[in-house]
């Protein structure tokens, strides 16, 4: 016993005198050893190429001239592809599960004299919001992750984060946070996974923070249609086509502005603590594997996301209809909370149905515009849709407006409606998918009231100018 | 509601709840701060400043500790009486001195303030003239198990980032070493082997001009107003004032290093080099993962790929291509290969 106190204390002292140094000094002689090996057993062909594609590749991506117009006109081509390609399957889906599988499906249950309830429950509750969502999610999801997958595999997104480094090193965050919002366009539960690439600890948990600000899929459509009502509305009609879709592409771009903006703050307060550590490997290029990137982008990411929005979805249309059909003295729980949220609403200049719709539709961006329909239908008393806590879509944008307009939509909601929907809560498909990725609380927390706050002061601020400007 | 009036009010409201939530400055942390019972920390920031003294082998009287702790004369009275209540110290006449119960609580708090600096170096982005402020926060708040669970993770460092020795459980820490640099004579090679990181704004200076521990300076000129020397072949002026807060200690012939290194950041485009060595200011995971690229000295890095805005750079590291910040690239010393 004495005796390994003993040595323990001599190397506890000798500790001191090897100093600090000699963790350094070990990976210093491994390599060398390493190398030395190498240079032993390994015949290297001594002739470089002449012509080096890789770094004629490098050249064109990162420079002066070429870079950013190549980087812009190959995300912005993914971005068209998947948006107008989206449309097709879309439609096809949607006729499928909602116009077609739903109407029989209720006719089925009532031939078995099912009781009504019970087939709203089930069939206008959770079928519906699961077919929506699957509808309206898988096919741009379908096309923009292989499409984003294939750009990786052949080493250009590494490219682009170092290209915009530069841009996120000043907010403190990495140059890859460039590629999980890009990815946070497709899907946000998606960005928040991709958010891996990035190591430091730091810089990641910026990133996962941030990605709700990339304007995912779920808002896009929401976005246009709203832009194409209110907007385009008061322009020339010769106009409106440009002034909507530059009204969505501006909030796309305050998207990104305030993923910069918050990303600076997180990193000089509460992120002050974590660690720091930048590395970017720039690995060389290589032709895409075409299959093994479909199936790799289809499993893990598309159907993997999917699969989790729908879990989140079926209990979400069962609250939806359940609001919509239980009354209490003849009114539904779904018109208490909204004219009890009335008076809060007009302040932030939205409206009962508006929020009601972002608090119940939590599960998937994808059903607030079904449930806000749903909602102004249930109570302005028209008599259109299918009936309560039947969520529907309109084929008539003019019809979609209208039901809008009789609900008391101004101009202003509508813009408010459209920085909401860039401001809030991430679905609960990310904010689980936040939870996986931290295994913390307290980012999880951050990361879901922060935008609803911002979203919420933003609203307010721009509400009161608005009605102060227009009198 | 009149948008005006509810303008005005959301800003007030605004305001108001900066005013009680800001984090350092807002209305809780200060009632927090004044509710929090200061007389423990008084008493372990006293004995602190007693070792300290005792360390440096200079006396110390009541004045300096009240001078110490910034606390008026009659609090520092109450302080000392209550440590002389616990048979912490003892005093003759005016001089006070530590009583080994007194020795080994001080050794405590010195241990676990230098390691919450070195978890503070290493493994946050905390910034490095806050790390002081906030380990003396710390060190009043972590018990001696967590202190040790703090330590193993870390490794069991030796030393602290600004060069002091962390003792040992045991409470043992190595003999002092050095000499101030003031004291330091001309044409004398020297490392730094100690920055005092008190007072904050003297250190937050001497970290501005890049000096670390483990730095090696050549003392150019040593007069009466200014001294003058070379780090890693920069050149530095220095009030002596300023000099003392620096400990260094002369290095042997054959450890000196007389050629000027350049930096990698200063390498032209498609140029090689060989590492010669990553600045000590290169800390934890960040230099953990620059060795793990074989960024040790040896190595032949080539400047490859500039990036749109100049920062970062891409080098040619071992066959692979590695992109570095400039404040990266301006910590790894290289010299000119053929």
């Amino acid at each position: 016993m004495n005796k390994t106190e003993e040595i323990l204390s001599t190397a506890n002292k000798l500790r001191w005198k090897i100093g600090e140094n000699f963790h350094d000094s070990i990976l210093e002689s491994i390599y060398k050893d390493a190398s030395e090996i190498s240079g032993k057993v390994v015949t290297k062909i001594s002739e470089k190429p002449k012509f080096d594609l890789d770094r004629f590749i490098d050249r064109i991506v990162t420079g002066r001239w070429t870079g950013f117009p190549i980087m812009f006109l190959l995300l912005a081509l993914v971005f068209w592809l998947t948006i107008i390609g989206a449309n097709i399957p879309s439609a096809w889906i949607s006729f499928i599960l909602v116009d077609t599988l739903h109407p029989l499906l209720k006719n089925f249950m009532n031939s078995i004299q099912i009781p009504w309830w019970i087939t709203g429950l089930l069939i206008d509750g959770a079928y519906l919001a699961a077919a929506w969502v699957i509808s309206v999610m898988l096919p741009p999801m379908a096309i923009f992750f292989p499409m984003f997958t294939l750009l990786e595999d052949f080493g250009y997104l590494p490219r682009v984060a170092f290209n915009m480094d530069n841009l996120y090193r000043r907010v403190g965050a990495h140059g890859k946070q460039a590629l999980t919002m890009s990815m946070g366009f497709g899907c946000n539960a998606a960005g928040v996974i991709a958010t891996r690439i990035i190591d430091s600890p730091r810089e990641r948990i910026i990133a996962i923070i941030t990605n709700n600000f990339s304007l995912c899929n779920g808002r896009w459509p929401t976005q246009i249609l709203i832009a194409t009502i209110f907007i385009g509305g008061t322009v020339p009609a010769y106009l409106a086509g440009i002034a909507s879709a530059g009204a969505v592409v501006a909030i796309a771009i305050l998207g990104v502005v305030f993923s910069l903006i918050v990303s600076w703050g997180l990193s000089k307060s509460v992120l002050k603590g974590e660690a720091s550590a930048f590395s970017l490997e720039l690995p060389p290029y290589r032709p895409p594997r075409l299959l093994q990137t479909l199936y790799t982008s289809l499993i893990d990411r598309t159907i993997f996301v999917l699969w989790r929005a729908v879990v989140f979805a079926v209990p979400a249309g069962l609250v939806i209809w359940l609001v919509a059909n239980v009354d209490i003295s003849g009114i539904s729980i779904a018109e208490y909370f909204i004219r009890g949220v009335d008076p809060f609403a007009f302040f932030i200049g939205l409206n009962g149905v508006i929020i009601f719709a972002y608090v119940i539709a939590i599960p998937a961006n994808e059903i607030v515009i079904p449930t806000v329909l749903m909602l102004t239908v249930l109570t302005t008393k028209m008599t259109l849709g299918a009936g309560a806590g039947v969520m529907f879509e309109l084929d008539s944008t003019a019809a979609t407006a209208n039901i809008l307009h009789a609900g008391g939509w101004t101009v202003l909601t509508g813009i408010n409606l459209m920085l909401f929907s860039l401001l809030h809560n991430p679905c609960s498909t990310t904010i689980y998918t936040i939870y996986k990725e931290t295994k913390s609380l307290k980012w999880t927390m951050i990361s879901t009231f922060l935008p609803i706050a911002m979203g919420l002061i933003i609203c307010f601020f721009f509400t009161q100018i608005w009605r102060l400007i227009a009198g | 509601m009149n948008p005006l009036t509810s303008l005005i009010a959301g800003i007030f409201s605004i305001i108001v709840l900066l005013i009680i939530f800001l984090p350092e400055v807002g209305i809780i942390t200060r009632w927090k701060r004044m509710r929090k019972d200061r007389s423990r920390e008084r008493i372990e920031d006293a004995l602190k400043h007693l070792y300290d003294c005792e360390y440096k082998s200079v006396d110390c009287s009541l004045n300096s500790i009240s001078g110490s702790l910034s606390l008026s004369g009659e609090k520092t009275a109450q302080v000392i009486s209550s440590l002389e209540a616990m048979n912490l110290i003892t005093s003759h006449e005016n001089k006070i001195s530590l009583t080994p119960e007194g020795r080994s609580y001080a050794l405590r708090i010195i241990r676990i303030h230098r390691l919450w600096e070195r978890h503070l170096a290493d493994n946050t982005s905390i910034q490095e003239t806050d790390w002081h402020s906030v380990a003396e926060q710390k060190e009043h708040e972590t018990s001696r198990e967590e202190a040790d669970r703090l330590a193993a993770s870390l490794g069991n460092p030796l030393i602290d980032p600004h060069g002091d020795p962390i003792p040992s459980i045991t409470g043992e820490i190595p003999e002092r070493e050095g000499i101030t640099l003031n004291n330091l004579e001309n044409g004398i090679f020297a490392a730094i082997i100690h920055i005092e990181d008190e007072p904050r704004e003297v250190y937050a200076q001497l970290s501005a001009m890049g000096l670390y521990p483990g730095m090696q300076i050549y003392l150019l000129e040593n007069s009466k107003d200014k001294i003058r020397f070379e780090a890693d072949g920069e050149e530095c002026l220095l009030a002596p004032i300023l000099a003392s807060n620096i400990t260094v200690v002369p290095i042997s012939e054959k450890e000196q290093v007389k050629e000027k290194f350049q930096l990698l950041s200063s390498l032209k485009m498609n140029q090689a080099a060989m590492i010669v060595g990553i600045s000590k200011a290169m800390r934890g995971q960040q230099r953990r993962r620059l060795l793990d690229f074989g960024v040790v000295p040896g190595t032949i890095v080539r400047t490859q790929l500039e990036s749109l805005s100049g920062d970062p750079t891409g080098y040619e590291i071992r066959g692979a291509t590695i992109a570095l910040r400039r404040n990266q690239s301006d910590l790894i010393y290289i010299k000119q290969v053929d």
